[in-house]
């Protein structure tokens, strides 16, 4: 007894000295930390930032704790492996990167630090269970908000205004004491606008009629031709087939064993750049690539648009049930982060750390592809199927999906397939529903699905798919993580622009061309890419949109516009899959074999994704590999002996073969400079082989940087 | 100017290593840099010489005298496979112990043996399944599924080149492995991650490397074009002040240029003396161990060695007549390998070189039968519970052994070392904190081992 009550008195002073040190800890930190970091560091890592940086949250405890990017932030005790002091001592990292903070300042981080870094602050980012999820909370976040239509500035010089957008635009960059750049001269106009909607650059002949255009609306009529061009979906596709991950094979192929490959893959490409081409309204483009099936069961045509999940990735051993898993999360992520971008998959394990995504909402959604299977449907009658109805050889197939039995999944437990938790019904996922969810009655659910995903009522379709298509047009997307709009993810620069242009969309019938006419046609997309310093001094990075930036061709733009240049091009829409180094090809890059086991090592060198998962967006890389192609290979010296040809045969003198060079490969005259550099060159070479010196000749313009820049 | 090797010694060790991740960063657009080392790396650059099939344990480093007193018993326990009947099977080949530390080894390996004061050699290792593919994927990136960057796209991605003018990652192999290009895949990491994979069926220079030099030009006619060519592009930068990508552009050219010549000789084994290139063995694998000393001798941090035979993507894999077939190929490894350590060491490039050996797993202690029932003739079949791999160099601990098996070589029990400890010791051996090593991708932080992997602190010297 006695015994009992020393321990019970012990255990309450202990408790008081806790109690009083915390008060002085809270106080502490209140009144030393929080400011600073509110103040100082909040603008870059906290939820509010517009855009985080390094990954680093610095606005709840474990955040800091768990840190960013390089690692943990703030370790309790451990002012050596802290990276936030560190930082503030400017030995790591250099912050904040606008001044050092005041050594006494320093000196309370580490105090703060040594002492156990007490931080009374709540962590909204942690675990919290699914049930404690606030969801009224939840969609307060701005990508859970509807998009509405935006109130347009009304007060603002006509002149750079052309379009609803640039009123935004402008309103911003007035805000910040920016105007934007003038428009381009209309050589740089149309090799930009040619190249972004079909991904060729334009004729000398077209080049000339556009700058010689008289009609107050030459621009509309030029950018009204490329959309109706059969070349603009190819260019389209492309951006849709890297969401997608098409591929043609698997990445390991048991053997020689090629039943798993798609060997007509190519048939949903196909479709895919015919329906870029017809302008197929964007729900209708993800209802049949979801559900064609169930769209138009007896249209057995248009099921070939499910290849978008039929010629997903088969893992080997597919028959367990761990691999079926991999093989639902494969399907899972290509549909949340490509059509929703949201990160749906980061749920398999745990609830999602960030985002209002429970476990059981991956499950629902895992659930509709574990009721739906690969199917290779036979061709046409003339094949031999087996009694499933699929056919022998795949070579004789769509590679398409159907429902199996429909079934809900049990949740993994920590994605372990052997623990087994509660069943989580096939529906759509909760934070994207304004009532309690319906679950999903027809089948596997797929329809369902699509329905769901391009319901007027989702706030991130719209907005996900704009977001791409600006960031294909301006080198730099709205939300800079386009297939994360969760709170990891970038927030809009431009949210006005965003929400005009979703529900403009919507509104529209959900044209692509319409929004694509809407973008090209405005004065932000029309500046010239010149760097003003003053300017730049204000917004290095242009993300207030003062100027276009300055581009990059992908490898695929950059292939075709060599063939085009050396007139080796063929315009045939459509057909099987094409070497893209074979030197004598002459089909468009987006023609090329995509191969899961073996990227060709040219996609590959030149940023090409991994065709084996959802690729949300291009990395840009520059490396001396890809100039090896350049330089060497028996691919480019085709196209220079080809190009050297066409100027040689056109012009007898070499000055005029030098002009016309410029504009075949630029769509513009030399300047004088480069008119004598180019006869200094030819002269130079060895006389009695003037066809092999106008090879040389025509290589280093194909090599060249302009070649492969868009002003 | 400063070249990057000039601009690491003069920077010195810590910070220089950081700057290096950023002047790679300087050709990129988009790309965060990660900050490396974590701390001071022992190992500069790794070569992982790579038995494909996967050798027996019980046959080279893990010596089972019990395989003999219960030959023909069945194993006992929770089996992954039916044995066929057949029972435990003794290995064929005397162990001695070697060296002053007395590490054990078979008599398959006798050139090896006078390395064994260097070697570290891990009895301990398991992995997840006894598959290739799976298994392969495991052991080159540490998930079964192939949609990660691989260890060598890793360590590039951390680490950076040593040398612009030559790839980070190399991958040789005569024609492909099981599996084949995933394995040395970047995934999701920027591209020039990716392993840059070398057929080394023939070794011209100009067979090893794609595009290395122009089909018709010569190099002066060359040089010639490209001063045109950097004129031209500088005529264009003119017009487009601030436009630094274009820099990126016009350097990254300058460097393919010096690429070619340097390319041309760090790929070359020609220039090898006779003796040194017979010291290797005249073998696929032979020439390759010596073309890795030289590519790291330039500066490339990782390169994958696949002992891989013409018509024969797992050699290791010996179902049937295990003794025959591992003698062959022990023979052949031993050789090459032992003459890379050599080959390193006088060079004084062992000491922060690391060279790791292994396959994908191990092999059964018990035998395998095909239907003739032919014993002399018996294989060994995949066993991925127990199984050993060596290490060397790079500031591992020379002349140990490490963990050990039971009895009957079925189970690592003591000090055991999972593929996901491989790779975090590796990257510690590297400087980097495999924890702290991520990428972010699709919304998520990833790493090489996921959420495991502890170092093994045991063997770091």
């Amino acid at each position: 007894m006695r015994v009992q009550t020393l321990t019970v008195t012990t255990w309450f002073s202990l408790l008081l000295a806790t109690a009083s040190t915390q008060a002085d800890e809270n106080d502490f930190f209140e009144k030393k930390i929080r400011p600073v970091l509110v103040e100082r560091c909040f603008k870059c890592h906290s939820e509010q930032a517009e855009s985080v940086k390094g990954g680093l949250l610095l606005d709840s405890r474990d955040a800091s704790h768990r840190g960013g990017d390089s690692g943990a932030a703030v370790v309790p005790g451990d002012v050596e492996a802290s990276l936030l002091l560190s930082a503030v001592r400017y030995e790591s990292f250099e912050m904040p990167p606008d001044g050092k903070l005041p050594e006494s300042v320093v000196a309370d981080f580490e105090t703060w630090i040594k002492s156990g870094a007490h931080d009374p602050r709540d962590a909204p980012t942690g675990e919290p269970p699914s049930a404690a999820i606030d969801w009224d909370e939840a969609r307060r976040f701005w990508a859970f908000q509807p998009p509405l239509s935006q109130a347009i500035p009304d007060d603002l010089q006509p002149d750079a205004i052309r379009r609803p957008i640039d009123a935004f635009v402008v309103s911003r960059l007035n805000h910040s004491q920016l105007t934007p750049n003038p428009e381009a001269p209309r050589r740089v106009l149309i090799r930009r606008v040619t190249i972004d909607l079909i991904g060729l650059p334009p004729t000398p002949e077209e080049v000339d009629a556009f700058v010689n255009e008289k009609a107050i609306d030459a621009y509309e009529r030029l950018v009204d031709r490329l959309l109706a061009s059969p070349q603009y979906g190819e260019r389209w596709a492309r951006l849709w087939l890297d969401l997608a991950r098409y591929a043609e094979d698997q990445a390991h192929i048991v053997g020689n064993d090629t039943s798993l490959c798609y060997p007509n893959a190519y048939l949903y490409r196909d479709w895919v750049i015919n329906s870029f081409n017809e302008d197929v309204p964007y729900d209708q483009f993800v209802r049949q690539q979801l559900a064609a099936d169930f769209v138009d069961p007896d249209d057995a045509a248009s099921h070939v648009a499910l290849g978008f999940i039929g010629l997903g990735p088969k893992y080997y051993r597919r028959g367990d049930l761990e691999v079926k898993a991999e093989e639902w999360e494969d399907r899972v992520d290509t549909v949340a982060s490509g059509l929703l971008g949201l990160t749906v998959a980061c749920a398999r394990c745990h609830d999602h750390k960030y985002d209002p995504i429970p476990t059981e909402d991956y499950y629902s959604l895992a659930g509709v592809f574990a009721s739906t299977e690969m199917f290779n449907r036979p061709l046409d009658d003339k094949r031999e199927s087996e009694k499933n109805g699929q056919t022998k050889k795949a070579e004789d197939a769509v590679h398409i999906v159907r429902d199996m039995n429909p079934q809900d999944l049990n949740v993994f437990i920590r994605g372990d397939v052997k623990k087994q938790g509660d069943i989580a019904k096939r529906q759509f996922p909760r934070i994207l529903c304004p009532t309690e969810p319906a679950a999903f009655a027809g089948g596997s659910g797929r329809l369902e699905l699509a329905d769901a995903i391009v319901s007027r009522g989702n706030p991130l379709t719209a907005r996900v798919i704009v977001n791409r298509i600006w960031g294909q047009l301006f080198g730099r997307s709205l939300v800079g993580t386009p297939s994360n709009f969760g709170s990891l993810g970038e927030r809009p620069t431009h949210p006005d622009v965003l929400d005009h242009l979703a529900v403009g969309l919507m509104e529209s019938g959900w044209s692509l061309k319409r929004l694509q006419r809407e973008i090209v046609l405005s004065a932000t997309y029309r500046q010239s890419s010149d760097i003003d310093e003053s300017k730049q001094a204000i917004d290095p990075a242009n993300t207030l949109l003062w100027r276009m930036n300055r581009r990059r061709l992908s490898i695929e733009a950059w292939r075709d516009t060599l063939l085009s240049v050396s007139d080796r091009l063929t315009l045939r829409i459509g057909g099987p899959s094409i070497d893209p180094q074979e030197p004598d090809g002459r089909r468009r890059t987006a023609y090329s074999r995509v191969s899961r086991l073996e990227l060709d090592a040219m996609l590959a060198l030149f940023d090409f994704p991994d065709p084996n998962a959802h690729s949300p967006k291009r990395n840009e890389t520059t490396t001396p590999l890809q100039k090896l192609f350049v330089l060497n290979s028996p691919f480019m010296v085709r196209q220079a002996e080809s190009f050297a040809r066409r100027v040689t045969a056109a012009e007898s003198a070499n000055a005029d073969r030098i002009r016309l060079a410029y504009r075949v490969a630029f769509g513009r005259e030399p300047n004088s400079d480069e008119l004598e550099l180019g006869l200094t060159f030819l002269d130079g070479c060895d006389k009695a082989e003037e066809q092999a010196g106008w090879v040389q000749y025509a290589q280093i313009v194909l090599a060249s940087n302009e070649m492969l820049m868009v002003d | 100017m400063l070249n990057r090797r000039q601009m690491l010694q003069q920077a010195g060790a810590g910070f220089g290593m950081v700057g290096l991740a950023g002047a790679l960063n300087s050709l990129q657009a988009g790309e965060a840099a990660p900050t490396v080392p974590h701390f001071t790396p022992k190992a500069k650059r790794v070569i992982f010489l790579f038995m494909n099939g996967a050798p027996s344990h019980v046959d080279t480093f893990d010596p089972k005298p019990a395989l003999a007193k219960y030959e023909g018993s069945q194993p006992t326990g929770e089996l992954y496979r039916k044995n066929n009947g057949s029972g435990y099977m003794p290995s064929p080949f005397k162990f001695r112990a070697h060296g002053e530390s007395g590490v054990v080894m078979s008599e398959l390996l006798p050139n090896l043996a006078t390395h064994a004061d260097d070697l570290c050699v891990l009895r301990s290792m398991h992995t997840n399944v006894p598959n290739h593919e799976p298994g392969l994927l495991v052991m080159h990136s540490g998930h079964q599924q192939p949609v990660r960057p691989s260890l060598g796209s890793w360590c590039s991605y951390g680490l950076g080149t040593e040398n612009e003018n030559l790839p980070g990652y190399v991958v040789l192999c005569p024609g492909l492995p099981v599996v084949g290009p995933q394995l040395w895949s970047s995934s999701f990491l920027p591209g020039q991650h990716q392993g840059m994979s070398v057929d080394t069926n023939e070794m011209q220079v100009d067979k090893l490397v794609a595009n290395l030099n122009h089909p018709n030009l010569t190099r002066t006619q060359q040089q010639r074009q490209l001063e045109f060519l950097g004129k031209l592009n500088r005529l264009h930068r003119e017009q487009r002040q601030g436009e630094a990508a274009l820099d990126a552009q016009i350097r990254a050219m300058e460097l393919a240029f010096n690429m070619q010549r340097e390319a041309s000789e760090a790929f070359d084994v020609s220039r090898e003396p006779a003796h040194v290139r017979d010291m290797y063995g005249q073998t696929a694998f032979g020439q390759s161990c010596l073309l890795a000393r030289r590519l790291c001798e330039n500066g490339v941090r990782f390169v994958q060695v696949y002992y891989v035979a013409k018509n024969e993507k797992q050699p290791w894999d010996t179902h049937a007549d295990n003794n025959k077939k591992h003698r062959e190929l022990c023979a052949n490894s031993d050789r090459a390998t032992a003459a890379l350590l050599t080959d390193l060491k006088a060079r004084g490039m062992l000491e922060d070189t690391l060279v790791v050996w292994g396959g994908e797993f191990g092999r059964t202690p018990y035998a395998q039968l095909d239907k003739k029932q032919d014993y002399a003739k018996a294989g060994r079949d995949h066993h991925h519970t127990g199984f050993s791999m060596f290490l060397a160099g790079g500031g591992v601990r020379g002349g140990l052994m490490y963990g050990n098996t039971d009895e009957f070589g079925m189970n690592a029990v003591e000090n055991r070392v999972h593929v996901h400890d491989l790779h975090a010791t590796i990257l510690h051996l590297l400087g980097i904190d495999h924890k702290r090593l991520t990428y972010r991708y699709s919304g998520r932080d990833f790493r090489l081992t996921d959420v495991h992997g502890e170092v093994v602190r045991g063997i770091i010297g």
